[in-house]
């Protein structure tokens, strides 16, 4: 039967009570016999302590083998990252290359009409400085009014280039909505290995890992914390900068 | 001009070529790593040399130093054009004999100056 803490306490006073009246009265060998008895409670909070510490290992150990989220992070959730991180890679590919045709093609359209307009201008001038014979003038308004049907063609052309263009930037939105998940992902997998740690492993030693600052070697790719590293320039100018220093 | 130009991204290589173009250099090629480009270079006569420095199989930065190393093309101006943007190797770069440097993402207007000036450099 299990004692409260009030019944203990209480139990433990008589205890010693009659511990102390026992020695008053010399009466050793009750007194080395009360003490056996202590002792021998001692022992039962220990083993009964020890059994929960056991108890607690053994589930967080189960729980530990049951954890299906570190299962399915490792069978199909990081492929399916991987998968999806490829598909923000091609998406944004085409994006950018699809924007370029269309640039590519409005540069074109433009380049003709500075071309065609200057062409005619020409013309234009040698009307005002009296040069056109009279059946250049005839030649010279049909030209102008091909030109402006031409002109009108190529401005919806190119409206419908440009609504290209901007209908190209829908990759932004799906990209963006991949990453997110993969994000999470990203975050459940470092929950998972915190936890593994805490079971396992040391936490100082994660924390003062935490606090570290890494520096990192080789080649990155582009910095995307440049205001947390001191190592990287912060754009064109500091780049100029340095290698000025150097005597560039 | 001749102009070959070393990035592994399809795209970048695009839009260097397209502002190159937009510059009046209509001579371009292109390779996708320096194991590529080096061949090229030395088969290619070549004027000039664009590349980026992380790129899978040969960095830039030892393409830069194969072509310092090579007899035939130690000359060649050689503008990086890279998101590397650490101190230190932009130092490694300017030791390595690089003509000019720029770090992504960039505009027109750098391209057009640092071109320039390594221009003005070779010409004077």
């Amino acid at each position: 039967m299990k004692l409260s803490d009030k019944e203990q306490l209480a139990l433990t006073i008589d205890q010693t009570r009659d511990l102390l009246s026992h020695l008053e009265n010399n009466e050793i060998e009750d007194a080395q016999e009360l003490i056996d008895s202590f002792a021998g409670q001692g022992d039962e909070d220990l083993f009964v302590e020890i059994g929960k510490l056991t108890r607690n290992l053994h589930e967080a150990l189960t729980n530990f083998q049951m954890d299906s989220r570190i299962t399915d992070i490792a069978a199909s959730e990081i492929p399916d990252a991987k998968e999806r991180l490829n598909y923000v890679i091609d998406k944004t590919e085409e994006a950018a290359n699809k924007t370029m045709d269309m640039v590519e093609t409005c540069t074109e359209r433009s380049n003709k009409m500075a071309k065609d307009s200057e062409d005619l201008l020409v013309e234009w001038k040698k009307l005002y400085n009296r040069e056109l014979e009279p059946g250049d003038f005839r030649k010279l308004c049909k030209k102008i009014e091909t030109h402006l049907e031409k002109n009108k063609d190529d401005a919806d052309d190119l409206h419908r280039e440009l609504s290209d263009v901007l209908l190209a930037q829908d990759y932004q939105d799906l990209t963006g909505q991949v990453i997110r998940q993969v994000i999470t992902l990203v975050h459940d997998v470092e929950e998972s290995m915190v936890h593994i740690i805490k079971m396992f492993g040391s936490m100082d030693g994660y924390n003062k890992a935490k606090d570290e600052t890494v520096k990192k070697g080789g080649v990155e790719g582009p910095v995307v914390n440049v205001e947390k590293r001191d190592d990287v320039v912060q754009g064109q100018d500091e780049v100029d900068d340095l290698l000025s220093s150097l005597g560039f | 001009m001749k102009i070959l130009v070393v990035d592994d991204f399809s795209t970048m290589r695009r839009i260097i070529k397209n502002l190159l173009r937009d510059l009046g250099f209509t001579n371009t090629q292109e390779a996708d790593d320096g194991n590529t480009a080096l061949p090229m270079l030395q088969a290619g006569n070549f004027d000039f040399l664009v590349t980026d420095w992380n790129m899978p199989g040969m960095q830039g930065i030892d393409l830069l130093k194969a072509v310092r190393a090579d007899d035939k093309l130690k000359t060649m101006p050689v503008l990086m054009v890279t998101a590397e943007s650490k101190r230190e190797q932009i130092i490694e770069a300017a030791q390595a004999g690089v003509n000019g440097y720029i770090v992504k993402p960039f505009t027109a207007a750098t391209l057009n100056e640092k071109l320039q000036k390594i221009f003005e450099r070779i010409d004077g």
